[in-house]
């Protein structure tokens, strides 16, 4: 038994000599990290990662945690929410694989999304404990996002392409700056909700990458190394900054996500619970939609 | 009363890739498999008259990028200029490795699924925040020999006397000395400034 016990220690510390020997940053790979030692050509990513992280990232998310609310509840105390009858006619827009995807995406979401201002916040929470498992929670609830983020690209992608009616909604901002219910130019999607798809997903994805990198840190995949023509330490460094540009962008509209939902078009949520959207909110706020399904004879 | 910088030198010129200095560091503070806190590397290796090696560690910059990029804030800088942190604040994220230069920031996987542990860097033989010379002192960032009033492991153990420690002033003024006598200069930089060549 014992001895079974020392040849899985000495296995274990061989492992990890092997890993140490291996590494990308700390290995012989140190040097070409440095920039000095032979790097002149390099893009001095730590020097504008250091500026960027000291200077910027903390006061934008703060300012997007403050602003994007703070004019939803103007909208929302000056426009108002829109209501449609929950009593007439439903329309049935999402089916049941559509529901439990974007049901994991949301839960995952949900946890990635609070978590995340910890981190940058780090500093408010004093670190430790509630920070690090905060980060941990932040890796851990990627998983599920990343198992569903492509059966929700491709379930959703046909009805996601640009068309003429997205500039039109564009241009009246959705309708939602009046309080007035005309009926507005939308297909089953509209330019909003088309824009948080596919920020959502591509970014998402691009948000797991990025995310995983940073995780992993120590790892080899000599192809990136070689398509990017970056050192590993600068490919952390390009991950870091993108996970955080991404970021201001994925949360900035997360916040539209969930005040669209629950505040400004009233009962909206419950499409996505139980799959049957109102006949007049359909009928309002995608016209076009609506017109389709006439056609068809769906309503 | 202003306090001297503390600041490491390793003359190139005398370095002689023995890697005494980071065995000696491992070894007094009793480091994990897979942790150097201290690296020998030779650059241009093969290259006639460019080689050299050097000692590489943490450099202890001035305005340390470190300290500026950490969400937690678990960076300090001593009034003697030795940069230090915090390991019950640290969250390893990584934020100060992508920062520093000289890829001194290091991060053991201790955690379940390889999740990353607090970071390890080379504390000047100075300790951290903890009670000086006290056991959990010790445990988490190894020996306090500044704190004892004795010189670094590393410079102290170093037989060429190549790995210098002290105040910039006093390093400075050796190195000089050292130069003068041989009309030869430094080739690698110190300080992240320098290193990114700003």
């Amino acid at each position: 038994m014992r001895k079974f016990f020392y040849f899985f220690v000495a296995t274990a510390c061989l492992a990890s000599v092997a890993f140490a020997a291996d590494s990308q940053i700390w290995g012989e790979m140190r040097i070409p990290n440095i920039l000095s030692y032979g790097q002149e050509q390099s893009l001095k990513l730590g020097a504008l990662f250091t500026m960027l992280q000291n200077h910027y990232f903390g006061k934008i998310f703060l300012a997007i945690l403050v602003l994007v609310p703070l004019v939803f509840f103007v909208h929302y105390k000056v426009i108002g929410p829109k209501v449609f009858s929950h009593e007439g006619k439903k329309v049935y827009a999402f089916d049941m694989f559509n529901r439990v995807v974007h049901q994991i995406a949301a839960i995952s979401f949900i946890v990635i999304v609070p978590t995340g201002f910890v981190i940058v916040f780090g500093d408010f929470f004093g670190g430790g404990t509630f920070v690090r498992l905060c980060k941990n929670l932040h890796g851990i609830f990627t998983i599920p996002f990343a198992i569903v983020v492509i059966p929700m690209f491709v379930m959703w992608v046909k009805d996601m392409f640009l068309h003429w009616d997205d500039i039109k909604w564009l241009m009246i901002v959705g309708g939602y700056l009046s309080k007035v219910k005309n009926p507005v130019p939308a297909g089953k999607f509209n330019a909003g909700q088309k824009t948080w798809y596919w920020l959502a997903t591509l970014g998402g994805v691009l948000m797991i990458v990025t995310g995983a990198m940073m995780y992993f840190l120590d790892f080899k995949i000599e192809m990136l190394n070689n398509i990017t023509g970056l050192s590993q330490i600068d490919l952390l460094r390009v991950s870091a900054i993108l996970h955080n540009v991404v970021g201001f962008a994925v949360v900035a509209l997360f916040f539209v996500h969930i005040y669209m939902s629950i505040f400004a078009i009233k009962g909206a949520i419950h499409s996505i619970l139980t799959g049957y959207k109102e006949e007049e909110e359909v009928k309002i706020l995608h016209s076009s939609w609506y017109r389709k399904l006439k056609e068809q004879g769906k309503v | 009363m202003e306090y001297a910088r503390m600041k490491f030198y390793c003359d190139e010129a005398r370095c002689i890739e023995c890697d005494g200095c980071s065995i000696a560091c491992a070894e007094a503070h009793e480091l994990p498999v897979g942790i150097s806190r201290r690296k020998v590397v030779t650059i241009n290796e093969g290259i006639p008259g460019k080689e050299f090696s050097t000692s590489i560690a943490c450099m202890h910059c001035t305005d340390a990028p470190c300290e500026q990029v950490c969400p937690v804030d678990c960076f300090y800088i001593r009034e003697d200029g030795i940069v230090l942190h915090d390991k019950d604040k640290c969250i390893g994220c990584g934020y100060c490795l992508y920062a520093c230069p000289f890829g001194a920031p290091q991060f053991p996987r201790d955690g379940a699924f390889g999740a990353k542990g607090a970071m390890d860097k080379c504390t000047m033989c100075a300790g951290g925040p903890l009670e000086t010379n006290s056991k959990e002192e010790r445990h988490l960032y190894g020996q306090n020999r500044i704190a004892e009033g004795k010189v670094p492991v590393c410079a102290a153990m170093c037989a060429t006397k190549a790995l210098l420690v002290g105040d910039a002033e006093s390093i400075s003024n050796i190195y000089r000395a050292r130069v003068s006598a041989r009309g030869k200069g430094a080739n690698s930089p110190y300080g992240w400034d320098r290193a990114y060549t700003k």
